[in-house]
C-alpha cells in the first residue's frame, strides 16, 4: 500500500502530463495570438486587420421586447445573425443601435423604430483576424461595467479560458513540487526560480511602493 | 543526452517563466469576470506654472507623446501614455498614463499653464490584468513610450517563446515514456476534440 506522499507524487506527475496534453492546443492558440496582439507591426498581424464589408437595409417586424436588450435579440433573430451583442452607452431617440460580434464576423446595426427599417454594416473577418480575436473574445470588458456576456457560446468559450488558466496554475504549482523532489536540481532550480520572480516582481514596483 | 538536455531545459525554462505564467493565468479570471469603474478617481490635484512644450496642441503621434513626456517630471508621474487628445475649442491637452498599480489622467489647460492630475490606484488583480494586456494591439505607433513597457514586451515575448518550447519539449518527454502513451493519447485526443469543437461552435 503506497503512502500518501508516494501516491501524491505519482498523481501530481500524471496530472502534469495529462493537463499539459489536454490543453496543448489551447496554449498554442493563446501563445501565437498573444504574439500577434503584441506585434501589430508584423505583416502577419497586419493581415489580421483585413475584413470584407457589406451593407444592406431591410424591413423588420417590431422589434418586440420589454427592454432594449430583448429588442436587440429580436432584431438579430429576424436578421439571422448570431454573436455577442455590444450595447452602446446611449441611444439616439427613435433608434436602436448596437453591434453583434463573434471572431469570424461583426455587424453594426441601426434600427429606425418608426419605419421598422434596419441598416446593417456587416464585416467578414479574415482567417488571421478570426484567429487573433479568439484571444480576447470574452464578451465582457472589466473597465466597462455595463458590458456583459449575453451569448451562451461566449460563456462556453470563457469557461474554456478559465479552465486553461486554472489548469496552468495547477501545472505550475505541481511542477514546483516535482522540481523540489529532484535534489540534484534544487540549487540551480532555486536560482532560476528566484530570477523569474524578481524579473516579474519588478513590474509591480509601483504596486508595492 | 538529448533526452537529458530536453528534460533539464524544460525544467529550468519552466521555473523561470512560472511567475509570468501565474500572472497571465490569474489575470484571466479578472479579465473575464472583474469590473472596475475607470473614472472613479481617488485623488485629484492641480499643478500650477507648467512649462508648456512648443506646438503641444498641433503635434500628432510620436511628437505629441514627446510633448506629453516633457510634462511628466513637472507633474511627478511616470508610466505608459495611452494616447493624447487635444480639445481645440477649450485649449486643453489631455492624456491617460498607466502602469501596474496606478491609473492617471492628465488634463492640461495650455493657456492657464495648469494641469489637473487625477489618480486611481488599482488592485493587485487589476495590475496583473494591465500587464497581461500590455503592450497590446492598440495605438501601435506610439506604444512602448515608457522604458518599462519596452522591457515588459521583451519578457512577454520571452514567456511566449519559452511556453512554445515547453509544450513541444513536454510532448517529447511524454512520448518517450511508453507507459504513459496510451492514457496520454486519450487526454491529447480529448483536448483536440474540445478545442476544435469549441472553435467550430464559435465561428459556425
Amino acid at each position: 500500500m503506497p503512502s500518501f506522499g508516494k501516491a501524491f507524487e505519482t498523481w501530481n506527475r500524471k496530472l502534469h502530463f495529462y493537463l499539459g496534453l489536454y490543453f496543448v492546443f489551447f496554449l498554442w492558440l493563446f501563445s501565437l495570438t498573444g504574439l500577434l496582439l503584441n506585434h501589430g507591426q508584423w505583416l502577419l498581424a497586419m493581415g489580421g486587420n483585413d475584413r470584407t464589408e457589406t451593407r444592406y437595409e431591410r424591413s423588420i417586424e417590431g422589434p418586440s421586447g420589454a427592454t432594449d436588450l430583448e429588442r436587440m435579440h429580436d432584431v438579430i433573430r429576424q436578421l439571422s445573425l448570431v454573436g455577442e451583442i455590444d450595447v452602446p452607452a446611449s441611444q439616439q431617440p427613435g433608434q436602436l443601435s448596437f453591434g453583434v460580434n463573434r471572431p469570424s464576423d461583426a455587424s453594426q446595426i441601426r434600427v429606425d423604430l418608426q419605419r421598422h427599417r434596419v441598416a446593417v454594416q456587416h464585416f467578414d473577418n479574415s482567417g488571421w483576424a478570426t484567429f487573433r480575436i479568439f484571444h480576447t473574445f470574452s464578451g465582457s470588458r472589466y473597465n466597462q461595467p455595463s458590458s456583459q456576456r449575453d451569448w451562451f457560446i461566449t460563456t462556453i468559450w470563457v469557461v474554456a479560458m478559465d479552465a486553461l488558466a486554472g489548469g496552468l496554475i495547477v501545472m505550475v504549482l505541481g511542477s514546483y513540487y516535482m522540481w523540489f523532489r529532484l535534489k540534484p536540481n534544487r540549487r540551480l532550480g532555486f536560482t532560476v526560480l528566484v530570477a523569474g520572480f524578481v524579473s516579474c516582481g519588478i513590474f509591480f514596483a509601483e504596486f508595492f511602493a | 543526452m538529448f533526452y537529458r538536455w530536453t528534460r533539464d531545459l524544460h525544467l529550468y525554462f519552466g521555473l523561470f517563466i512560472s511567475p509570468f505564467l501565474l500572472l497571465f493565468a490569474v489575470s484571466v479570471f479578472f479579465l473575464n469576470h472583474g469590473k472596475v469603474i475607470p473614472d472613479r478617481w481617488s485623488s485629484v490635484r492641480t499643478i500650477q506654472d507648467l512649462r508648456i512644450p512648443d506646438g503641444i496642441t498641433s503635434a500628432q503621434g510620436r511628437a505629441a507623446i514627446e510633448r506629453a513626456q516633457a510634462l511628466l517630471p513637472q507633474i511627478g508621474v511616470t508610466g505608459e501614455i495611452g494616447f493624447t487628445r487635444v480639445a481645440r475649442q477649450t485649449g486643453h491637452f489631455a492624456f491617460p498614463i498607466s502602469k501596474a498599480g496606478l491609473e492617471t489622467s492628465v488634463d492640461v489647460d495650455v493657456q492657464a499653464r495648469t494641469a489637473t492630475v487625477s489618480e486611481r490606484p488599482t488592485s493587485l488583480l487589476e495590475a496583473t490584468a494591465y500587464l497581461h494586456k500590455m503592450p497590446g494591439p492598440h495605438n501601435v505607433a506610439i506604444r512602448g513610450n515608457w522604458i518599462s513597457t519596452q522591457i515588459w514586451r521583451w519578457f512577454a515575448d520571452a514567456t511566449i517563446y519559452l511556453t512554445l518550447f515547453i509544450t513541444l519539449s513536454g510532448l517529447y518527454l511524454w512520448w518517450v515514456l511508453k507507459a504513459e502513451r496510451r492514457t496520454g493519447l486519450v487526454f491529447l485526443s480529448m483536448g483536440v476534440l474540445t478545442f476544435f469543437g469549441l472553435i467550430y461552435a464559435v465561428i459556425r
